[in-house]
């Protein structure tokens, strides 16, 4: 910096012009600009259509179009009447089956993968990449690939089983009562693998060197530091990873049985979930007429079976897994 | 953010044993082929005449196998170009509303104090515990009482409202994380809110809108629910819907379920090619942890 | 240039009051520090002379004219940020120049005063630069001369400093002060090391929780601190303290048994001395016996120039004693402390000071 203060910048300063019109400070205005679009379309395009039907479904339709009030009698026909019973009780099963599937499989696959992916192998991003493939292809593209690699007709799965001697096992997995839901869910639980493997990692990624440092120098080694510092440390993620997986699982499920297996949850109604009852009741199939307040009591009833969940994940598993400071 | 590999714990990778190595790559390899083995597999033979499906499905197209049979039969037969402008003109306009109004949004959240702050954050990310497609009930009513159904419009307005709330979400977390003074210093310079908005902020935050772009885009390229329900018209299809049309009316003619099956996949491919750092980057530098 | 009164102004965030009716003058031309402990509403008070906060209750008058209302850009301040707030997609020179084009002013007129702040801070050489390519203490002048550019009437600075490391802080210290001599505008500084306030201050004002509890010069706060607060934040290492006994009415005090010493301060109806202040710079070290306390040292904190001796006497806090570098001492050894008179102070129930009339000789 130089010392001298000239004259010259003095008198400069002082020849200022005369200072335009001072602005003064506007309103909240500009808040509700910027907010303001996005709420409207939330709300009109997600959250009225939600409430909407929560209304409809308390209503039931007269032949002539109308509606009359008809307060919880669809949710008791839905519940107690044989006939949507049956349906009910079945989708809603199979719907548990698949998210205990997902649990049971899919995310300790995922934590595994994550887990080896932090050791930070060569070539761990290229591993990470591709496993991360079948996530983002349409469940649709996803059901097709399973449904022609497991048909009997083209006989891949026969050839490949037959190179590792187990050519007996094969069934035409996909048809059968028996194993069709298990199958659906394995195709579900490869395409998606990818999401708990990711978010684990970023978890895992997220612990600092220095704590890993202090446990081996703390005399653990690489298991034992990960089932005593890691582990514990990721529980949060982890319960994230399961409400995720509850919630997806009653909206995932559809695309994909939907196109492998058909609207009626083929064979036998055996991979019928709340998405396709849901779908074939508000549109109808074969002999069955379309019923909106029927579809509307089936998507409230997902709402609340759902809130629960959220409601059992919050109260329970949030506020017991102490989030750490790291 | 995305050269993880680097750190510290490279190092005791390397001071790992080799059979613990040996392991490690068998599993990870082991899981890689199976995740992408079915995808390989299915493009392999979208390349084959039907005598090659059948009598070699594990071998590459050749001389006598190779056969653009497939690909003749997609693209004579199904509208594929029509079905993928639609998804094109659905998934760009419905990403650019998602992350214009969610960007909006969230920096009124992020920046000011007001009185409903608190209130309209958790509003607005409810959506991401409640699926949007259990109002499609509602949602088909409206469409049909706005005269929208079979239209581009519908899925666009649809898709923004299903993408609105994870993506104020991860860039409310974001904006919370800009310093105030940057802010504070284009006001001292002059900048009215909007331009500090769009100006000083927008910048900031390119990155995770990018991140925000890929993980919107997914779900919505690939939905069959809504384009089923609210535009399953002919000149209103989407390519997941086309595919699933077309594989419908086509069960028996292998080597064409193959091609559009490959052709659904192959731009989501080409655009993982491109995007996949953006969209690994997004999940592992903990956006959405929560 | 211009000066700045602040008139009873008041901040609160709904029932959350912040700021408690602050009263100030700052003539043109002076450099003013806001020093206190953090959430003491320092920066808040700066962000409101700014613009960048409302103002709940008073007036904020820039050059005679009351700017409650007006925006931030329109005030004729600038502000120098503690993060920097460099706009990252931008260089040294667009950064600079930023304002003064956002002001539709002339091409010509940028340049020359873009460059001219770069010459006064050395940015000559930076300019096509951008910020993540500069350290931390480029970054901080071109903060500065960004500033510079915008010809301000007031500059207010809001803890430029605390981002930079030791080495850096004396230095951008110095060249603050060098800009001020330069520029003679008024400048308006926060920050919470009181070093920092009493190096660069012409007038210090210690906040705490959103009250001034003094104004003045760094030496009038060093030596006649208002109260215990003042008198504990000014100063490093802190002023020691030591609670005494009135008798006679606050006539006389005594320390636990010692004899009653007279006390020659302003009396104050209804209030005694409780406790007196005496700095670490003024303890002296005596033979054991010879002062008016015999204590051990059982720290000895050697900084080369000088030494900080923590000595315990029995009292429930330890002194500190400063001693020079020399000081042929080390932990175990037992030594005398003597507090002479004319560097005591005084202090009543409320931690509020005596005003002396003569300084008073007290425990030896």
């Amino acid at each position: 910096m130089s010392e001298a203060t000239t004259e010259q910048e003095k008198t400069a300063r002082e020849a200022k012009p005369p200072k335009r019109r001072k602005r003064r400070v506007g309103g909240g205005w500009h808040i509700f600009v910027f907010i303001a679009p996005a709420v409207l379309i939330y709300t009109i395009f997600s959250i009225y259509p939600l409430v909407e039907s929560l209304r409809l479904s308390l209503f039931d339709g007269l032949d002539d179009g109308s509606a009359v009030w008809n307060g919880l009698g669809n949710y008791v026909t839905l519940l107690f009447n044989p006939t949507w019973a049956t349906q009910f009780w079945n989708a809603l099963w199979n719907n548990l089956i698949l998210f205990f599937i997902h649990m049971v499989v899919q995310n300790p696959i995922g934590l595994l993968l994550a887990a080896l992916l932090s050791l930070a192998p060569r070539f761990g991003s290229t591993y990470r990449t591709l496993i991360f493939i079948p996530t983002l292809l349409s469940v649709v593209v996803v059901g097709f690939i399973w449904e022609l690699i497991l048909s009997p007709l083209w006989g891949v799965s026969e050839t490949l089983l037959g190179a590792v001697g187990l050519a007996w096992l094969y069934q035409p997995w996909l048809g059968l009562e028996s194993t069709a839901l298990t199958t659906v869910s394995l195709i579900s639980v490869w395409q998606y693998v990818g999401i708990p493997m990711m978010l684990i990692y970023a978890a895992l990624l997220s612990i600092p060197d220095e704590l890993i440092d202090a446990a081996r120098v703390d005399g653990l080694n690489g298991w034992w530091i990960f089932w005593k510092v890691k582990l514990p440390l990721i529980l949060p993620t982890l319960g994230i990873v399961a409400i995720l997986t509850y919630i997806g699982n009653f909206t995932a499920s559809f695309d994909l049985i939907y196109s492998i297996q058909g609207a009626l949850g083929a064979p036998n109604y055996s991979t019928d979930v709340m998405g396709t009852l849901l779908f074939r009741t508000f549109f109808g199939q074969q002999l069955q007429i379309g019923d909106i307040h029927m579809g509307a009591t089936i998507a409230s009833m997902m709402f609340f079976i759902i809130l629960i969940g959220v409601t059992i994940y919050l109260v329970l598993v949030q506020r017991r897994l102490q989030r750490y400071e790291m | 953010m995305t050269n993880i590999a680097s750190t510290g714990r490279a190092r005791a990778g390397r001071a790992r044993g080799l059979s613990t190595k040996a392991a490690v790559h068998t599993v990870l390899l082991g899981y890689t082929i199976i995740a992408i083995f079915p995808v390989i597999l299915v493009i392999l033979n979208s390349f084959k005449n039907r005598r090659g499906i059948f009598s070699d499905p594990l071998g590459l197209p050749r001389g006598e196998t190779f056969s653009m049979e497939g690909y003749a039969t997609v693209l004579t037969q199904g509208d594929f170009a029509t079905y993928f402008a639609n998804s094109i003109i659905v998934t760009v306009s419905a990403l650019f509303l998602i992350l214009l109004l969610g960007a909006m949004a969230a920096h009124a959240l992020a920046e000011y104090r007001f009185r409903l702050n608190t209130l309209l954050g958790i509003y607005l990310i409810l959506g991401i515990m409640v699926p949007i497609r259990l109002g499609t009930v509602a949602i088909l009513e409206l469409m049909v009482d706005l005269n929208l159904v079979n239209t581009l419009l519908a899925l666009i307005l649809v898709y923004t409202a299903q993408g609105l709330p994870v993506a104020v979400f991860i860039l409310t977390e974001f904006m919370r994380t800009l310093s105030r003074d940057i802010k504070d210093c284009a006001r001292v310079d002059g900048l009215s809110e909007y331009r500090i908005f769009f100006e000083v902020v927008v910048p900031l935050i390119r990155p995770v809108l990018a991140t925000v772009a890929v993980f919107s885009m997914i779900p919505i390229w690939n939905d069959l629910w809504f384009p089923l329900i609210l535009a399953s018209g002919d000149a209103t299809k989407t390519v997941t819907l086309g595919v699933q049309q077309f594989i419908g009316q086509y069960t028996v003619n292998w080597s064409a379920v193959l091609a559009s099956l490959s052709i659904a996949i192959l731009p989501v491919l080409g655009l993982y090619a491109l995007f996949s750092r953006q969209l690994i980057a997004g999940i592992t530098s903990g956006a959405v942890k929560g | 240039m211009s000066d700045l009164v602040l008139k009873d102004v008041r901040k609160a965030y709904g029932e959350a009051r912040v700021i408690h009716g602050i009263d100030l003058d700052i003539r043109d031309g002076e450099f003013v520090v806001f020093v206190g402990p953090s959430g003491c509403g320092k920066s808040t008070l700066l962000r409101m002379i700014a613009g960048l906060e409302t103002v709940t209750g008073g007036d904020v008058i820039i050059g005679g004219e009351k700017v409650n209302d007006i925006v931030p850009a329109d005030r004729g301040i600038a502000m120098v940020f503690q993060s920097y707030a460099l706009y990252p997609h931008k260089d040294v020179y667009g950064n600079m120049a930023f304002a003064l084009r956002h002001a539709g002013e002339d091409k010509a007129v940028i340049d020359e005063r873009v460059k001219k702040a770069a010459e006064i801070l050395g940015l000559e050489a930076l300019l096509k630069r951008k910020p993540k390519e500069l350290s931390g203490g480029q970054r901080q002048r071109v903060a500065i001369g960004r500033a510079i550019v915008r010809d301000p009437e007031i500059f207010l600075f809001d803890e430029p400093l605390s981002n930079l490391d030791a080495a850096l802080r004396v230095q951008m210290r110095v060249e603050i002060l060098r800009l001020h001599q330069r520029l003679k505008t008024t400048m308006i500084y926060v920050t919470h090391d009181q070093v920092e306030a009493m190096t660069l201050a012409d007038r210090i004002v210690v906040l705490r929780d959103g009250r001034v509890e003094q104004v003045g010069t760094p030496l009038e706060l060093y030596h006649h601190p208002c109260n215990r607060f003042v008198a504990g934040f000014i100063g490093s290492p802190k002023m020691n303290f030591l609670a005494i006994d009135p008798i006679d009415d606050g006539r006389r005090v005594r320390y636990r048994q010692s004899a009653p010493i007279d006390l020659h301060v302003k009396t104050r109806s209804g209030a005694v001395p409780t406790e007196i202040g005496i700095r670490p710079e003024h303890v002296r070290l005596v033979e054991p016996g010879k002062g008016a306390f015999d204590g051990t040292v059982f720290v000895v904190e050697r900084l080369g120039g000088e030494t900080f001796l923590h000595v315990d006497f029995g009292h429930e806090e330890p002194f500190v004693v400063k001693a020079d570098g020399g000081v042929q001492l080390r932990s175990g050894d037992v030594v005398g402390l003597v507090f002479p008179a004319e560097t005591l102070h005084l202090f009543d129930a409320e931690g509020v000071a005596f005003e002396q009339t003569e300084r008073h000789a007290l425990l030896g």
